[in-house]
């Protein structure tokens, strides 16, 4: 901590952009440098899946003669391909597979973050800036009731509603993976909303915002241009903080399986699937 | 107090309402549910089908079957289950899966405290010294590893490795055998109170290292009580008040980690009620579990607002504020 407040005093005049002050209090923190590169290994990870992945993740392959699937890391299959991690029970490999679901469930937790920020900012914005009226009580009541909801149990109750795979609303088809997407975004959308009316509050008494109300600029305009700007900070904050938590939410769907459903690879229907060959193991022996 | 109080469990009602509402519509919002459940979408025989939709009553329009829900709701009487346990009351359901929960939560919260209470008190005492470190090293990452992968963990070291019986999850009843019981809930709790344990021991810690600096704790110290005495007395007093708040959210988010713990032990409580129900399209039994699971969580938060006050005797619920 002391650290961080000697970096931020540290001579602004030095460094010509943020960006370059930005590196150089990075550079400075032992502890960001660490969780920076482990971030960076998953997002090249996540990036560069279909480059990295030597086979296809949903295609089965066929064991030895003498051996079965699931095989043990480092076996080989009829045609001698290699596979580091293993194969599981239906012959896929589990280092694309890992790969893959990798790419998916950041896929997954940054859309759910994306759409809950839309969400909770724009419910926010308004009920911090039409403030003490129904418009806010409304709002707000809203969002403390589905404060009140367990966070997975609301997901699970969304997804039930829903129901499982894909969403047929009339002529709309929403993909699975957008379904689940609108099911995490809303169960955490309201903690957005929280902050973003706190925010707004903060930023509606200040010089500027009357300057703009003096000039003319309607409700709408104030409020996009000159307030949202300035929340941005907080609410990419609040984003990032929540990444790490929609991740283990939409991991724990899936390993419930209500969440992306097989073949396609994910994190938590692998362990899911894992298990049952866990408990077999444990059975035989 | 007591307007404060009646405030309270007014808003918690209201609340409760609205859920209700919230919740029935939207397992009415998509087509099909109970009655593709039970006799399967591909099944096309509308007589069929109009005649089981007016037997579970679903042909009645959406509000006068909210009203009828409602109704049975402020009776005790929650519906029957429609697929999943077909035609067994959905009350005694929940009541008995809860059962299962309530020991769960109960153990594992134990569990948590009496492992972050010593944990957070030396980690705070011997601060920037070897317990610290080994603290915050282990707290962060009981804070950071996935309940499933806990227990999948456990399960491969207890039941898997060390070929345990009770390694690998199942319930047996108290009464049959209290020691089974137990051992079987056990690791379970363990897995369901590991993050708790981290968050409440990491702030139990930072409260006492910022009472320790507060002027009444330097009186104290300066007037020569014993450090035992002023510990409990003054520190640990005051350091209490956001320790609650973090115990309570945890007892209000125990049900989430019970969904995934119950799950993976083969549990029968209302998480994996709420998960069976969900793949069943039971209508009657999600929407009460989900009910059920808010109410708790509305007592557990006003039970918390209310312990502040026997606490912190500056803080009074109802007079002036």
């Amino acid at each position: 901590m002391v650290r961080e407040i000697h970096t931020t005093e540290y001579e602004l005049g030095l460094h010509q952009t943020l960006l370059q002050e930005f590196w150089h209090n990075f550079k400075k923190n032992k502890l960001s440098l660490v969780g920076g590169f482990i971030v960076l290994c998953y997002a090249i990870m996540a990036i560069f899946a279909p480059l990295l992945a030597p086979y296809n993740p949903v295609e089965q392959f066929d064991a030895p003669p003498g051996m079965r699937n699931p095989m043990p890391p480092l076996s080989r299959d009829v045609d001698g391909r290699l596979f580091l991690l293993g194969t599981d029970k239906f012959g896929r490999d589990i280092l694309s597979r890992a790969l893959y679901g990798t790419r998916t469930l950041l896929q997954l937790a940054g859309g759910s973050i994306a759409i809950a920020m839309l969400l909770g900012v724009a419910m926010g914005a308004v009920a911090g800036y039409k403030k003490g009226t129904w418009v806010d009580e409304l709002i707000m009541r809203t969002v403390d009731i589905m404060l009140s909801f367990p966070t997975l149990v609301l997901a699970i109750a969304l997804v039930g509603a829903f129901g499982i795979g894909s969403l047929r609303i009339g002529p709309l088809v929403l993909s699975n993976m957008v379904k689940i997407m609108l099911v995490i975004a809303i169960t955490y959308s309201p903690r957005f909303a929280r902050v973003m009316r706190a925010v707004v509050l903060q930023e509606m008494a200040e010089d500027y915002v009357a300057a703009a109300k003096v000039t003319g600029a309607s409700g709408f305009r104030i409020l996009t241009r000159e307030v949202l700007v300035n929340t941005i900070p907080t609410i990419i904050v609040q984003g990032s903080l929540m990444m790490a938590t929609t991740v283990l939410t939409s991991a724990s769907l899936s390993f419930l399986g209500l969440g992306l459903q097989p073949p396609r690879p994910s994190l938590g229907l692998m362990l899911n699937e894992a298990r049952d060959y866990l408990f077999w193991g444990a059975c035989c022996t | 107090m007591r307007a404060y109080l009646a405030k309270r469990f007014l808003f918690g009602v209201l609340t409760l309402l609205v859920t209700s509402l919230l919740i029935f519509s939207l397992l009415r919002v998509v087509p099909g549910g109970p009655v593709d459940a039970l006799i399967g979408e591909e099944w096309d025989d509308p007589e069929l089908r109009a005649q089981l939709r007016r037997d579970l009553g679903l042909d009645l329009p959406f509000h006068r079957q909210y009203a009828r829900w409602l109704g049975g709701l402020f009776r005790g009487d929650l519906g029957v289950s429609l697929v999943l346990y077909r035609g067994e009351p959905v009350g005694g359901i929940i009541l008995e899966r809860f059962g299962v929960t309530a020991q769960l939560a109960f153990i594992s919260l134990t569990i948590a405290l009496l492992v972050a209470f010593p944990a957070g008190i030396a980690a705070a005492l011997w601060k920037e010294r070897l317990p610290d470190h080994v603290f915050r090293i282990v707290a962060l990452g009981g804070i950071s590893t996935p309940n499933f992968f806990l227990g999948i963990a456990l399960i491969v070291m207890f039941g898997v490795g060390l070929r345990l019986k009770w390694g690998v999850g199942g319930y047996v009843p108290f009464g049959e055998d209290p020691w089974g019981w137990f051992l079987r809930l056990l690791l379970p709790a363990i897995v369901l109170g590991t993050d708790h344990a981290a968050t409440i021991s990491r702030m139990l810690r930072a409260s006492i290292l910022e009472a320790l600096g507060r002027n009444h704790v330097l009186t104290a110290k300066a007037m020569g009580l014993p450090r035992k005495e002023f510990l409990i007395q003054d520190v640990l007093r005051t350091a209490m008040v956001p320790v609650v708040t973090v115990i309570g959210n945890s007892a209000g988010a125990l049900l989430d980690g019970a969904v995934i713990t119950e799950i993976l032990f083969r549990l029968p409580g209302l998480g994996s009620l709420l998960v069976q129900g969900v793949y069943a399209r039971d209508l009657p039994l999600v929407q009460s579990v989900v009910i059920v699971a808010v109410g708790i969580r509305i007592a557990v938060n006003l039970i918390v607002d209310l312990s502040y006050a026997l606490m912190d005797p500056r803080i009074r619920y109802g007079r002036g504020q």
